[in-house]
Order: C-alpha cells, then sequence, then structure tokens
C-alpha cells in the first residue's frame, strides 16, 4: 500500500516563551486523510504546536510544512486551504450567527452560497439570525466550527472542538468529523484532553509530553506497542486459594478482586497452559481473557514517565 | 511560484478585509458614537444661543460667524480629540472582544491589509462624524432663525463656503491622534489603556496650549486650526493652505503609523485572545 503524503509535517519544531522551553524539535507528521488526534496533559504544548502550524507564532528553530511547502514561504497561499478553530471561537457577539461567518466569508472571498451550505452543515440554520450572545456554549462551539468549514479545506485544525458540548453534542461533532473524513476526503488535525473521543475518531495518533512526541503513528500501532503491557484477566471462585494451590503459575499474580486474578500476557499458548492447570486442581473457571490496554491506558502510561509541569 | 499556493494580490486582500469589518461595524457602539457625537454640543450650543442669544450677539449683526466660531471652539478642544480616541479603541475592541485576532490572522490576509482595512475604517467614521457634526450645526442654526428670529439667522447666509476648507483643516489636525490612539490600541489590545492615555494627552494639551511649541503636540492640533479661520468684515475665510501645527499632525501621522507598523510585527498571537 502507497505510502499516504503527509498533510502537516514539522522538523525540529522548537519553541519558548522567554526561558521556559515549550516546545522541543517536535517532529509532527500528519498523513493526508486521516484523523490526527494529538494528545497531551495540560501545558504539554498543544495549541502552541498548533498556532506555530498556522504561523500565529514564529518558529525561532525547525520547520512547518503544509502541504508539502514551506510555511514561512507560503503563508498565505497555505492559510486558503486550511480550516482552524484554535481554543474558544472568535465570534463577534452583537452579530448573528449568519453574520458572523458572512464577516469570515467576505475576508476569504468566498461564494454567498458557502455561509448557508456550513450553517446547515453544523445544524444551525434554524438559529442563524439570532445574535451570537444569546448562543449557548455548544452553539458556540458549533459556529466556531463552521467557520473553520467555510472554505472548503482540505485541512482542518480544531483544538479542542468538544469543548463546552453535551454528550449529544459530542456524539454529532463525532459523527461529523468521521463524515468530513470519510465522505469528503478532509484531513483533521484534532487535539483534544477528551481521550476517548479521540479514540473514537482517531486514524493516527500523536502524544506530547513537556514540549516533545512521546509517541506518534497509527492507532493500531499504539496498541501493538503496548501489547506488552497486555494482561490476563481470570474469573474464578476462590482467586486467593488459586494462588495457594498454584504458586508457580499464580503466585505473583495480582489480585483483581475476590474472584478475579491478573497476570501479565506472554502467550497464548500460556493462556491454554493456566486453564488446563486451574482446571486440573479442581477450580471453576468462569471466565478467561486478554485485556488490552485502552488508548486512555496508553495515554497515561506515556505521559506518566515525566514529571507533569 | 506554485499556482496551487499563491495569495490573492495584496489591493484584493484590502477590499476583502474592508467589506469584513464594514459588516462588523453593524450594532456597535463605534458607528452609533460617530452618528451621534456631534448631536450633543450641538444641543448644548444651540441651547445657549436660544436662551442667552441676545447677551451673545450685537444687534444687527451676522450670527453665523460667531455661532460657528464658539461651536467649533467647544468642539476642537475636546469633543474631537476625545472622539478619536474613544472611536479607536471602540473599533478595535470589537476585535478584543471577539478573541478576533487570532481567527483574522489565521486567514489569508497579509498583517498589511488587516492594519491598512482597519485604519481606513478609522479615517471614514472620523470623516463620518465631523460632516455630521457640520450638518448639525448648519441644521440648528436654521432652526435658531425659525425658533429665535430675532437673532437673524435666517437674514443671512450661512456661511456654507468655509465649512471645506475648514473641516479639512480639522480633519487633517485629528490624524496625529487617529494614528497615535490607533497604534496604542493594537499594542494595548484593551479599551480601558489607550482610553485613559488618550483622555491624558488631550488634557496635558489643553493645560499647555500656551507652550512655545505647542504646535509640535498632535492632541492640540485640532483647536490650533481655529487660527486658520480670520474674520473679515462680518464674513468668515479660512484659507486652503495648511499651517504648521496642522501639518505637523499629518507629519505625526505618517512617522506613528510607520514605526506602529514596524513594532507590532514584533507581536503575536501566543497569548489566549
Amino acid at each position: 500500500m502507497k505510502t499516504p503524503s503527509l498533510l502537516v509535517e514539522t522538523h525540529d519544531l522548537t519553541f519558548g516563551f522567554g526561558p521556559r522551553r515549550v516546545l522541543q524539535q517536535l517532529g509532527l507528521q500528519v498523513p493526508a486523510g486521516s484523523i490526527y488526534g494529538f494528545l497531551g496533559p495540560n501545558g504539554a504544548g498543544k495549541s502552541t504546536t498548533l498556532r506555530l502550524l498556522l504561523g500565529l507564532l514564529p518558529a525561532p528553530a525547525g520547520s512547518v510544512r503544509l502541504f508539502g511547502h514551506d510555511l514561512s514561504r507560503h503563508r498565505l497561499g497555505l492559510l486558503a486551504r486550511v480550516g482552524a478553530l484554535i481554543e474558544m471561537p472568535s465570534l463577534y457577539e452583537h452579530l448573528s450567527g449568519r453574520d458572523n461567518l458572512e464577516a469570515t466569508r467576505r475576508l476569504r472571498g468566498l461564494p454567498a452560497a458557502r455561509t448557508a451550505a456550513v450553517l446547515a452543515t453544523v445544524g444551525l440554520a434554524a438559529d442563524a439570525h439570532r445574535p451570537v450572545r444569546e448562543y449557548s456554549l455548544g452553539m458556540r462551539q458549533r459556529l466556531g466550527l463552521a467557520l473553520a468549514l467555510l472554505p472548503d479545506p482540505e485541512l482542518l485544525i480544531l483544538d479542542e472542538p468538544t469543548n463546552g458540548l453535551d454528550p449529544q453534542g459530542m456524539a454529532d461533532m463525532r459523527e461529523l468529523l468521521l463524515a468530513l473524513q470519510q465522505e469528503h476526503g478532509k484531513t483533521i488535525l484534532l487535539s483534544s484532553h477528551l481521550i476517548g473521543e479521540i479514540e473514537r475518531v482517531a486514524t493516527h495518533v500523536g502524544v506530547v509530553q513537556q514540549g516533545r512526541l512521546a509517541f506518534q503513528g497509527g492507532v493500531a500501532e499504539l496498541q501493538r506497542q503496548q501489547r506488552g503491557r497486555a494482561r490476563i484477566v481470570i474469573d474464578t471462585e476462590d482467586a486467593a486459594r488459586c494462588q495457594l494451590l498454584l504458586p508457580a503459575e499464580f503466585g505473583a499474580a495480582a489480585l483483581l478482586g475476590p474472584g478475579r486474578l491478573g497476570l501479565p500476557y506472554q502467550s497464548d499458548e500460556q493462556l491454554a497452559y493456566l486453564a488446563q492447570q486451574l482446571v486440573l486442581a479442581g477450580q471453576p473457571l468462569y471466565g478467561l481473557h486478554c485485556q488490552q490496554p485502552s488508548l486512555e491506558q496508553s495515554f497515561l502510561q506515556l505521559t506518566e514517565t515525566a514529571p507533569a509541569r | 511560484m506554485n499556482a496551487t499556493i499563491s495569495a490573492p494580490a495584496f489591493p484584493t486582500q484590502l477590499r476583502r478585509s474592508l467589506a469584513a469589518d464594514a459588516l462588523k461595524l453593524k450594532h456597535t457602539p463605534a458607528l452609533w458614537l460617530t452618528l451621534s457625537s456631534g448631536a450633543l454640543p450641538v444641543l448644548l450650543m444651540g441651547l445657549t444661543f436660544f436662551f442667552k442669544g441676545q447677551y451673545l450677539l450685537k444687534p444687527g449683526q451676522n450670527p453665523w460667524p460667531a455661532y460657528l466660531i464658539q461651536s467649533w471652539q467647544t468642539a476642537t478642544g475636546l469633543l474631537f480629540p476625545l472622539f478619536v480616541v474613544l472611536l479607536s479603541s471602540l473599533v478595535l475592541h470589537t476585535e478584543n472582544r471577539a478573541l478576533g485576532w487570532k481567527h483574522l490572522y489565521a486567514q489569508p490576509l497579509s498583517r498589511g491589509a488587516v492594519f491598512g482595512s482597519k485604519l481606513l475604517v478609522l479615517l471614514a467614521l472620523n470623516l463620518l462624524a465631523l460632516l455630521v457634526y457640520a450638518a448639525l450645526l448648519l441644521g440648528s442654526g436654521w432652526l435658531l432663525g425659525l425658533l429665535r428670529p430675532e437673532l437673524r439667522f435666517a437674514d443671512f447666509a450661512a456661511p456654507l463656503a468655509v465649512l471645506p476648507p475648514l473641516l479639512l483643516h480639522t480633519y487633517v489636525a485629528t490624524l496625529g491622534i487617529v494614528a497615535l490612539q490607533y497604534v496604542a490600541s493594537l499594542w494595548w489590545r484593551n479599551f480601558v489603556a489607550p482610553v485613559a492615555a488618550g483622555m491624558g494627552c488631550t488634557i496635558a494639551a489643553l493645560t499647555l496650549m500656551r507652550w512655545e511649541y505647542i504646535d509640535w503636540v498632535p492632541y492640540a492640533a485640532p483647536l490650533r486650526t481655529l487660527r486658520a479661520i480670520e474674520p473679515k468684515a462680518g464674513a468668515l475665510h479660512v484659507a486652503w493652505t495648511l499651517p504648521p501645527a496642522t501639518l505637523l499632525a499629518l507629519g505625526w501621522c505618517g512617522v506613528v503609523l510607520l514605526i506602529g507598523y514596524v513594532l507590532l510585527g514584533w507581536r503575536h498571537e501566543g497569548a489566549r485572545r
């Protein structure tokens, strides 16, 4: 399979506010057509990275390439192909939702029909005439997304787009992002602190910790990498009794509950052997499965190695 | 350069930015201030002449020169400088309140287009306010002619010929303040600091009015335009030639905008705004 080309690529991207280092030699690689989940604890440098990708901050060291072109040389031309929502949406409260979109539509010189199209996409057509000061947090977030979608961009850069959304709003946003990627071929770079949300939509993940990339790759690759951390979970009648009866097999196992044991996964043969030994010892076996770490567990493992700032 | 990543030309960017900025003015205090700021001083001066006009004018005198000079004195001393101070902050505060700068600079627009567009909006609103003020002043004079015929406003022609050069002088004289307040508002990105600084400078300029170098103080320039008005045989005359204080205000405008534009280039969208 042909390796997808990279829509966003940074090399040794370094940035600091005064003496405080925020990013160190960041090498972000966002494949075309992907939903790239950009994860990291608060203060890890996610928003700063996204601002650097849009040229809102100058990169003192390293480079940013969008669509294969150097951002510092072709900033305006490249920004014409990008839609962005950075932190809180930029909204003029005294204007209606429609006029907010109109202002950006005029700035970009887009066809008038785009305003109605994005209002329909984010489900705000019925409220478009209302002043934004009357909008709920979720409606503002959707209007912010509409602003990003207005130029029908090839690349969407979204910083915490589910902020302030209720569970239904989050589900709608997830559906919308998946539709944009799958049906319209958009590439989406998405930062979020909600790992569960990223896990449901992302095809690729980048984990940033203290300004450095702790992991970058496909979600499946992350799970493969974490397979060494998979464990076998056994459900039986009396877990403590099993440990006494079979000290060689379960002596070092962790007691997860009165009837549950956990121990590191090694191989499928190990699974079969353990089941056999339990049955031979006369212990009932109610359940036996291999538990993969979730993306959240992987994320926590990747980010717990360095102390939080 | 690759055609797929070409940026729109600067005039196109400026035109687009202007179209957006014009829309953003809708329902803003900046627009209301522009349209209404001239009404209060005109109302006060009109009421003064309505009730006390007989003491302010000599019998049989053409009332228009006195009415215009007294009104213009009040307006140029305080109204116009404070109006510019408030207006520049209000125009830019629209972006501050909306956290709009990061959105604006993430669009395919150069810094120059954003800077130029908002400056043009400010200049246009400043001109509109001056024109509205002049129209209200003339209207109030005609109204006085109807309500107080003994003041003889209706018996003399309004000094329409002096208004274009007087408006030119006054408008150019405000440009130094426009530039300083514009750059200050862009730099501070809040409403209070540039307004406080501008009010302080206006008051300081008024107190320094007898200083030999007062022509160099841009906040005093509007009031100095009064020197261009020459009453001749009961009528008014204003030369088109700009006096030194007005030319210096124009110089301030050019220098401050240039330096401000360079300095603002160091400002980036790193903070939460």
